[in-house]
């Protein structure tokens, strides 16, 4: 644990100070004690080779031609108690039908700029901010309808909003798959415990698709546009189509016909498509407008969405509200366009567009990490404490060369969960990204993607870089699912 | 709605397995046919090699050009070969093996519209066949290997005809697997008649090469010993066999037979002309190639014309169906 040798111990999610399972875990706790070291290890071995043979895989890039791996899950649940998650789930919603908000006045009226809310400049420099998205209105004023908010939590027990995944989030598909293999791994505890079902989210999803679609449609006709069998996702799209009952489509299945209307070629010709579910970055959507090398998208997308023809979801722009430096104005966000104080704190975030802000940033680098505005998946970040001079002064170097480019945080202690080692079962780092569709009403699925960092003491828990997953059960100690 | 992608993956998915299956079935009821015959030949597995096209040759190592390389020509030296590179040779794109991988990858990417069970038997004999391949030619796993995948095989087929909606995806399905399915069927015949070529002068073929046996064989290769006597009540005899494989309408791996399941699944697709146009010539070169003798030229022509006529329906397939506005 050296590389973590924090000051304090870092909290963990089943167990309390002193070791002694949190009431919510306690059934869990007292059956993994029964069951034994060996027994346990056999559930873990049942359920890798369940993951095989069910084909649930993610993609790793630069593989050559072995690039489809067996899916990373750790038999041990992380659980939190319905009561908290009640809360979460609200401040969840919450920040989401702000950020929405913000996306629909950033494209149209630039309220918040006008009333100095926000600064000017920050939007004009976002990589993600899409001119050619301005003057559009989406069905009930909604662009981001799904996301996925990284959670952490710190030692005093605090859960955090990280940050506000609103482009094309992906992992639903594997709460869904970790909740099928932990109900074999559990038998003894599902239907015992009030665990909350996770199923339903694929329902919610696509009833919110289909109120989507242009008020003409009765029946809408919904897509998933993938990049295709190449992306590390193409699992998870494949799996929400399916679910679903739409259809998996790729770029070249689509064409925009001159009628401004989207089409997809089928056996008997071409038919008409409502929805897109695109899980196509905003670059590669459509080559006449953003990327012309793209070869993945639909030319003519963007004047069928503009045109009112077809929804898109995401919205194309959405990620202005992404930007790790718009992150830092949420809380502000939030009271300015609902007039509410946040339910769900954002980690505390220096932003180094300040001079102030900065000089901070620029003295104290050993204790902070630092984060690049438009990176995802954890690419280009650095963590103070663990780095060389060489390196802190190279991001020092970095930050006054682009200072709108980065933010800092100080280093939050993940909390751990007792996790399954080759050596017995020891604590790892986690952390949680629900999933929150957005829409004329929102939901927030039960619990979400625990993604565990599975090297001792490493706080990376993204799986293309060595992380693992676990299920996630919101259990309730009270009066049933009634109650919330 | 079926998108002429899926179409087009589901149709390839579907000949691929088959490619698989039959090969299996084929090297396997080869094996027990050449267990049944005295050792005298040395070339008696060569023949299997027509099955992935005629001109492929186990050459020693000595030998130039392309085909099957083995160290020497000791018999079970080139068993070990043929079988090698039918089985478990991912550098033969026909081989059991890579048909395999090759379903699974154009089924992967239409996970959307066939069963889950139906993609996890099919993942599952994947993981088997590549884990396996080192030691799936032995004759100790041989049986094992190739047992596996005639059973998958049609497992996933029944998984299909119950658990999928029988829609244009299914029928894409159901075409690709009688498409391959004739195919293979003129293959095993022309294994046949590769075998009676290779038949050294000083034999005298029907007599010494145990014909009776070797038409077993043949009916063997495609599950159809039994159905063959019931609907023959005579004995085992060359141009009998070819007639039944290539005429009978109702046993399943016979040609014409499949022809018909072919003409059925394509009048569920719209607008099927052009398709059902090459049905119909692919019926009037099976005519004529069951009217061809057992002799081995003869045969391996007559089957050589009626492999052209269905890559010719395959053709028509994707131009009507697959390749929309590509």
């Amino acid at each position: 644990m050296t590389e973590t040798a924090a000051a304090t111990t870092p909290w963990d999610e089943l167990l309390d100070s002193e070791g002694r399972p949190r009431p919510a875990a306690a059934e869990l706790i007292a059956l993994i004690e029964r069951l034994g070291p060996e027994e346990l290890q056999a559930r873990q071995a049942a359920a890798a080779a369940d993951i095989l043979t069910m084909g649930i895989t993610f993609t790793v890039y630069s593989e050559g031609s072995n690039i489809d791996r067996a899916w990373p899950f750790d038999v041990i649940p992380r659980i939190i108690e319905a009561r908290e998650w009640a809360a979460i789930e609200r401040g969840l919603v919450q920040r989401l039908r702000a950020l929405n908000m913000f996306i629909d006045d950033v494209y149209n009226e630039r309220r918040c700029v006008a009333d100095g809310v926000l600064p000017a400049e920050l939007l004009v420099d976002s990589v993600n901010y899409r001119p050619q998205c301005e003057g559009v209105h989406p069905k009930f004023g909604v662009w981001a309808h799904i996301s996925g908010s990284d959670l952490v939590r710190d030692a005093d027990g605090t859960m955090y909003v990280l940050e506000d995944n609103l482009r094309v989030p992906s992992g639903v598909s594997y709460v869904i798959e970790n909740r099928a293999l932990a109900k074999k791994a559990f038998p003894e505890l599902f239907g015992y415990l009030g665990i909350a079902p996770v199923d339903a989210y694929t329902d919610e999803l696509n009833k919110l698709l289909a109120s989507l679609a242009p008020d003409t449609v009765t029946e809408p006709s919904i897509v998933v546009l993938t990049p295709g069998i190449f992306n590390s996702a193409y699992f998870e799209h494949s799996f929400l189509a399916q679910r679903m009952g739409a259809t998996l489509v790729e770029g070249g299945d689509l064409v925009v016909s001159d009628d401004d209307r989207v089409y997809m070629r089928t056996i008997g010709g071409l038919e008409p498509v409502d929805v897109i579910y695109r899980r196509i970055d905003d670059l590669f959507l459509d080559p006449a407008v953003f990327r012309p090398d793209s070869l993945l998208g639909v030319p003519g997308l963007m004047r069928a969405w503009r045109a009112g023809n077809v929804a898109l979801a995401n919205a194309p722009g959405s990620g202005v509200a992404d930007d790790k430096v718009v992150y830092a104005w949420v809380p502000d966000l939030i009271r300015y366009y609902l007039g509410e104080e946040p339910l769900l704190p954002n980690v505390p975030t220096y932003r180094c567009l300040d001079p102030a802000e900065r000089r901070f940033v620029l003295d104290n680098l050993r204790e902070l990490v630092l984060k690049p505005a438009n990176e995802s998946g954890g690419y280009g970040i650095l963590i103070g404490s663990r780095a060389s001079d060489a390196q802190l002064q190279a991001q020092a170097e970095a930050i006054e060369r682009d200072p709108r480019n980065w933010i800092a945080q100080p280093i939050i202690q993940l909390s751990t969960t007792p996790t399954l080692c080759p050596d017995g079962i020891e604590p790892r780092h986690v952390d949680l990204r629900p999933f929150v569709l957005t829409g004329e009403t929102s939901y927030v699925t039960a619990g979400g993607l625990t993604r565990v960092a599975l090297t001792k003491g490493s706080l990376v828990v993204n799986s293309s870089q060595g992380g693992g997953s676990k299920d996630t059960w919101i259990v309730d100690l009270g009066s049933g699912w009634g109650s919330y | 709605m079926l998108l002429a992608r899926v179409a087009d993956r589901l149709y390839w998915a579907a000949r691929y397995l088959e490619r698989a299956e039959d090969t299996a079935r084929l090297v396997r009821a080869h094996g027990e046919l050449m267990a049944d015959l005295p050792p005298r030949l040395d070339t008696r597995w060569e023949p299997l090699l027509a099955v992935v096209g005629s001109g492929v040759r186990v050459l020693d190592a000595n030998g130039d050009g392309s085909g099957v390389q083995t160290q020497t020509r000791s018999a079970l030296d080139v068993e070990m070969a043929v079988v090698r590179f039918l089985a478990t040779d991912r550098a033969n794109p026909s081989s059991v093996v890579s048909s395999v991988i090759a379903a699974r990858e154009n089924l992967r990417t239409t996970r959307d519209t066939v069963p889950r069970e139906g993609w996890h038997v099919v993942n599952d004999l994947y993981l088997y066949v590549t884990t396996e391949a080192d030691r799936g030619a032995d004759r100790r796993v041989r049986d094992r290997y190739l047992g596996r995948v005639i059973a998958d095989g049609r497992r996933i087929d029944g998984i299909l005809a119950t658990a999928m909606t029988h829609d244009e995806a299914y029928v894409m399905w159901r075409l690709g697997r009688a498409i391959e399915r004739a195919d293979m069927t003129t293959r095993v015949l022309g294994v046949r008649a590769a075998a009676v070529l290779s038949l050294p002068e000083h034999l005298t073929p029907g007599v010494e090469d145990h014909d009776e046996v070797q038409w077993m064989g043949v009916l063997r290769s495609v599950w159809g010993l039994q159905m063959y006597q019931r609907a023959v009540r005579g004995p085992i005899e060359g141009s009998s066999v070819v007639r039944f494989l290539l005429e009978h309408d109702r046993f399943p791996r016979a040609v014409r037979a499949l022809l018909r399941e072919i003409r059925l699944a394509l009048s569920e697709l719209p607008e099927p002309g052009g398709p059902l146009d090459a049905v119909a010539d692919v019926e009037a070169v099976v005519r004529d190639a069951s009217a061809a003798s057992t002799d081995g030229h003869a045969l391996d022509a007559a089957m050589d014309q009626v492999q052209l006529a269905i890559a010719r329906l395959d053709q028509r397939i994707h131009e009507r169906y697959l390749r929309i506005g590509a």
